[in-house]
Order: structure tokens, then sequence, then C-alpha cells
């Protein structure tokens, strides 16, 4: 598991999300960041509109039964379309959350969270993230090559730069969410 | 009239290891992955189980070190249950029958 989402990165030095004391959420995150967020869950919610196979999206859709795969078949043909209609409805409710300056309810940040944490699956996965990527950021900033002309090194600085942003966004959601159990 | 069959009736043996699996409870998994963050799948388990804090701690570490965790554990449609909820929070989560 991952253990980096506050450490890596640091954007704000007070949480983005913080919870009232009547129980209700509220979310004050710069400009910029909303707009990252708004196109990257956009960009996420459309993949998921046009397959659920594309193997990016594999960890969003896991086996159920992992040594049985005819009871796995049946199990996906009976859960997949909700499971993907779960995803949708709860990046539908984190586009809100994003745009909105209005209190929020638990279940609006729960939804939030869960698409902060798809899109994390999603990024973490194209960049074949493995556990070892955890140890110490700068090993992960040692690996990449010395060729930043190289637009494929780039592209993957700037996923492992969204992929810490989000990391940390859900570390700070956690913290508030758990201050309601 | 037709005269009554001589042949023995075809008997369909049960099969012994399906009704002993059918006795078991399922349990439900969740295996390590490098992704998900640590506080997040302590978190995901208090909400889901209603686990304590060191509780919901001591199975994600579980998870981490030793790679998997029993979560949960019941009749099939209580497992298939919690393997969905902890697939729409995005944990790795899987069942099979209790094999103790």
């Amino acid at each position: 598991m991952g253990d980096d989402g506050a450490r890596n990165i640091v954007k704000i030095n007070k949480g983005p999300l913080v919870r009232t004391k009547s129980g209700t959420y509220k979310l004050a995150l710069p400009k910029d960041h909303c707009e990252v967020l708004t196109h990257l869950i956009t960009e996420l919610r459309d993949s998921l509109l046009t397959t659920t196979d594309d193997a990016s999206l594999r960890r969003l859709f896991p086996t159920a039964y992992h040594n049985d795969a005819k009871k796995d078949a049946e199990y996906q043909r009976l859960m997949r379309e909700e499971l993907l209609a779960s995803r949708l409805s709860s990046i539908e409710t984190a586009l809100m959350v994003i745009s909105s300056s209005n209190e929020l309810s638990e279940s609006e940040v729960d939804a939030f969270a869960r698409s902060i944490n798809s899109l994390r699956l999603v990024i973490g996965t194209s960049l074949d993230i493995a556990e070892s990527d955890f140890s110490d950021s700068s090993d992960s900033d040692s690996e990449i090559p010395d060729s930043n002309q190289d637009e494929l090194a780039e592209q993957q600085l700037v996923q492992h730069e969204l992929y810490d942003f989000l990391g940390w966004l859900l570390e700070w959601t956690v913290s508030a969410q758990s201050e309601g159990l | 009239m037709a005269s009554a069959s001589v042949q023995p009736a075809q008997v369909l043996e049960p099969d012994v290891d399906d009704a002993t699996k059918s006795d078991k409870p399922w349990i439900v998994i969740v295996w390590n992955d490098p992704i998900n963050l640590m506080s997040y799948v302590t978190f995901v388990f208090q909400k889901l189980f209603g686990y304590s804090l060191e509780k919901a701690t001591e199975l994600m570490l579980d998870v981490h070190h030793k790679g998997r965790a029993v979560v949960s554990n019941g009749s099939r449609e209580r497992a298939e249950f919690d393997v969905y909820r902890l697939h729409e929070h995005g944990l790795w989560a899987t069942m099979e029958h209790e094999t103790s």
C-alpha cells in the first residue's frame, strides 16, 4: 500500500477539506486545482462511458472470485453494470462538490473521496506504480531518465505530479472524514 | 400396456465436496496493492464494517505486510455484498470458501 499521500507533495499547509461542528464539510481548493480535478474526473467519466475493458481501468472492476472463473463470470455479469453506475454517480457528485461553495454532506464527501481514489488507481496503474515507489520521493525522481526532452518522460513526470497531488488530497479528505467516525 | 422398466433409476450422487463446501462460510479477502493509501484503507474498514481504529489498523497492516487479510465472513450473499462495497471504494477484494 502507498503511504505517501501527504509526504511527497505540499500544496497547501492547511487541509483543503474541513469538517464543521455540525458534521458538514467545507472544501477550499485553489481555482487551478479545481480545474485540474474537473478535467481529470471528466476524462475518467468519458473513459468509463466508452468502455470498462481498457487495461488502465482494470483496477476499477476487480475480480470477485479469484479461484473460480465460472462464479466470477456470473458475478461480473450481474454486478459490473451496477458498479459502473455507482462509479458514474460518484463522479457526478464529485464534479458538483468541486464546483460548489456550499457545505457538503457526508455522502457527497464520500463520493468525492471514492472518485479521487478511482483517479489514483487509474493513474497509478498507467504508471505501473510498485510498492518500492513509496520508499522515498527522491528515489522515484532519480529513476526518471535524464532526458527532459523526451516527451514520454515529461508525460510521466506530469502523471507522477498528478498522482502525488491526488494522494495529498485524498489523505486530507480521509483525515476530515475520520473525525466523523 | 408398457411393462415396468427394469432399468435402474438414475441416481444423482451428491457431490460430497460441494456439499461440504456449502456448509462453510465465505470469507472476504482484501489484497495488498501499491496504490491505495494506508489511511484510506483503514478508513474504509472502519466505515464499512464498523471496526474500531485499532482493529481496522491491524487489518490494514496485515494487508500491507502479509499481502492479504480476511475482513469479513458469512453467507455467500453477504460476502458478495461486502466484496461489492469494497470494490466501490477501490479496494482489491475477493471471496472464497473458508478452508478450515
